[in-house]
């Protein structure tokens, strides 16, 4: 398992990082806990809905470091609407792949971008604060990496059935008993979905 | 001896001295027989093998024909551990949640065996949990196995507190030891805390990679593990080099002519490690214990607001070599589990750096490898949302 040239240039000499004073947004994603953690600042033109400024912390490894060193270069001058539309896989090929174990950190950092956007948006009356529903745990299980083959669970079919009511969440999964990754995504989807106050319970179901 | 980079990792193993590759050599050309009987060729290596073993088995205070050669540590955990359990055929193991992976893995294995497992608990410095030792024997219990110094934060088990439970108890309960990292980093004598069988490795102490041995006491009785022909041993059948044993014993020479001397070598330079980083880094913390309950080339601390795998990158980069118990850093995906189970949060244990000296370590290495790490330190604490927060929140 190697890093790319990129992903140690980005890591050793990372472009856009430190703390912004005084940003029109920002957000904060993962968590101490799960390992990594990054903060992502904004300052956008008010008129051409520019990002005119970027920045970002992270603490987590190099790839985590890498992959928010490329994703704020990627976005910086990009208009809402298009820094939006920026994915992990750009993130991942931009800097020439990353090992498959190490894919989930590209996905916390396009993440953060996401929500630093999100809450531009809602402070400024863009958007609405997003009702929770199904939609909103599937697009949160698009987020969690198999780190097996460094795809997303939902692409791999791993997901079988999502359903929500009453704050319940019922997910069946796709993975067979001898699968040592079972536990790890399970740990996935209880961070990814516990951050919702609408979440009272979240009940994961292996074949 | 040419020296690459500065290698910190040696509990994972250790460069070979040069005198161990020089023992060795005669062995892979012209001395290259298994032992036999009655011929020259076989006869001489009898004779050379005897010798090897006697210098081994007087490191552990053991008589020569208890010590048995395999192809490394694991190799002789697992023929120790699944020997006794096929000699007992069912009955109670105990153990604890820190031991080394091999003890670990075997221990699971052999309760899907129908075998079945305590695993004691261990305190905030990786001791065992004594009192749960005491509680833990039942009547069927055959095996209590220890990893003596702690691969992950090298402390030392209280040995001889558990050769007094073990014995207390009113029957036999085999003692097995993992002393991969202990052999030849602490006076350790079978005899003195009634070890039944203990694995030991000749790549941790500069000595060959390949090549191990284990201890079994006289009379112990124990199933075969591995079948087939026997060359060298009878424990571990088939072939095992020669030249490799007797580099083995070359490298145990060379430690245990002055044993003294080469623990407090190592001690002296862990000590002047872990000075040297309380002095130049803020917010560390020794993990384990200080003193002389702790393995003399182990010093495993934890940086605060920064990961393990970002800092030993940045490490490598310099030319140093470390270990990290973060998440990040592991196959798995998971925070080292000895950190986790002495107390350790996540935070601690995905900042956790292991630094394992050896003898050629020098002063000016440790010096350059504190420097760069301070460094390192600053940098990725200014990346750091945590410490941004934290000094926030200072303000």
């Amino acid at each position: 398992m190697q890093y790319t040239q990129k992903v140690l240039d980005h890591f050793m000499h990372p472009h856009n990082v430190g703390k912004m004073e005084n940003p029109d947004a920002s957000a904060t994603e993962g968590s101490p806990a799960c390992g990594d953690q990054v903060t992502v600042y904004l300052k956008v033109d008010e008129k051409s809905k520019k990002i005119e400024d970027i920045s970002f912390l992270s603490y987590g490894c190099a790839s985590n470091i890498a992959t928010a060193s490329i994703i704020t270069d990627m976005a910086k001058g990009k208009s809402l609407d298009e820094a939006k539309a920026i994915t992990w896989r750009d993130a991942m090929e931009a800097l020439d792949g990353l090992p498959p174990v190490k894919v989930h950190c590209s996905v916390l950092a396009a993440d953060t971008l996401k929500s630093a956007i999100s809450n531009y948006e809602i402070a400024h009356g863009l958007k609405e604060v997003p009702n929770f529903s199904k939609e909103t745990i599937l697009e949160e299980l698009k987020k969690i990496i198999y780190p097996k083959v460094g795809e997303d669970i939902v692409s791999l079919k791993m997901v079988k059935y999502v359903g929500f009511s009453d704050g319940e969440v019922l997910i069946d999964m796709n993975m067979p008993a001898f699968d040592s990754w079972r536990e790890n995504v399970a740990e996935e989807i209880h961070e990814h979905l516990e951050k919702y106050p609408e979440v009272k319970n979240i009940q994961i179901n292996f074949p | 001896m040419k020296k690459t980079g500065i290698y910190l990792d040696n509990c994972v193993t250790s460069p070979m001295a040069e005198e161990v590759l020089e023992a060795m050599l005669p062995y892979f050309s012209e001395r290259f027989w298994f032992p036999g009987s009655f011929i020259s060729t076989g006869e001489s290596t009898n004779e050379a093998l005897s010798g090897f073993s006697h210098t081994i088995a007087a490191a552990i205070g053991a008589r020569d024909d208890e010590i048995h050669f395999t192809s490394g540590g694991t190799l002789a955990n697992n023929i120790a551990i699944k020997g006794l359990a096929n000699a007992a055929k069912r009955g109670h193991i105990i153990c604890s949640v820190v031991d080394y992976p091999d003890l670990l893995t075997n221990a699971a294995y052999l309760e899907k065996q129908g075998f079945e497992v305590t695993y004691l608990s261990a305190d905030s410095k990786a001791r065992i949990d004594l009192q749960e030792l005491k509680a833990a024997i039942r009547p069927d219990t055959f095996l209590f196995m220890t990893t003596i110094a702690n691969h992950v934060v090298g402390t030392i088990q209280p040995l001889a507190e558990i050769h007094e439970i073990l014995s207390a108890a009113d029957h036999k309960i085999f003692f097995h030891a993992d002393a991969g990292q202990a052999f030849g980093k602490m006076p350790l004598k079978v005899g003195d805390y009634g070890i039944d069988t203990m694995s030991i490795s000749a790549h941790k102490i500069h000595g060959p990679q390949g090549i191990g041995a284990l201890y079994v006491r006289k009379g112990t009785s124990m199933g075969q593990v591995i079948h087939g022909v026997r060359r060298v041993d009878g424990l571990q059948t088939g072939g095992l080099s020669i030249a490799l044993i007797a580099g083995f014993a070359k490298a145990v020479e060379l430690i245990f002519n002055d044993l003294a001397g080469s623990i407090s070598q190592l001690r002296e330079l862990s000590d002047y490690l872990w000075a040297r980083l309380k002095k130049k880094i803020s917010y560390i913390e020794l993990n384990g214990t200080e003193g002389e309950e702790r393995a003399a080339h182990n010093i495993n601390v934890s940086i605060d607001y920064i990961e393990g795998e970002a800092i030993t990158m940045m490490l490598d980069m310099k030319g140093i070599t470390v270990a990290t118990g973060s998440a990040c850093a592991s196959q798995g995906l998971k925070p080292n589990y000895v950190l986790m189970a002495i107390g350790k949060n996540h935070v601690q244990s995905h900042g956790s750096i292991k630094f394992t000296v050896n003898r050629y370590i020098t002063k000016e290495d440790i010096d350059y490898t504190v420097d760069c790490l301070a460094e390192i330190t600053e940098e990725l604490r200014q990346r750091s949302p945590l410490y941004n927060a934290m000094k926030n929140q200072e303000k």
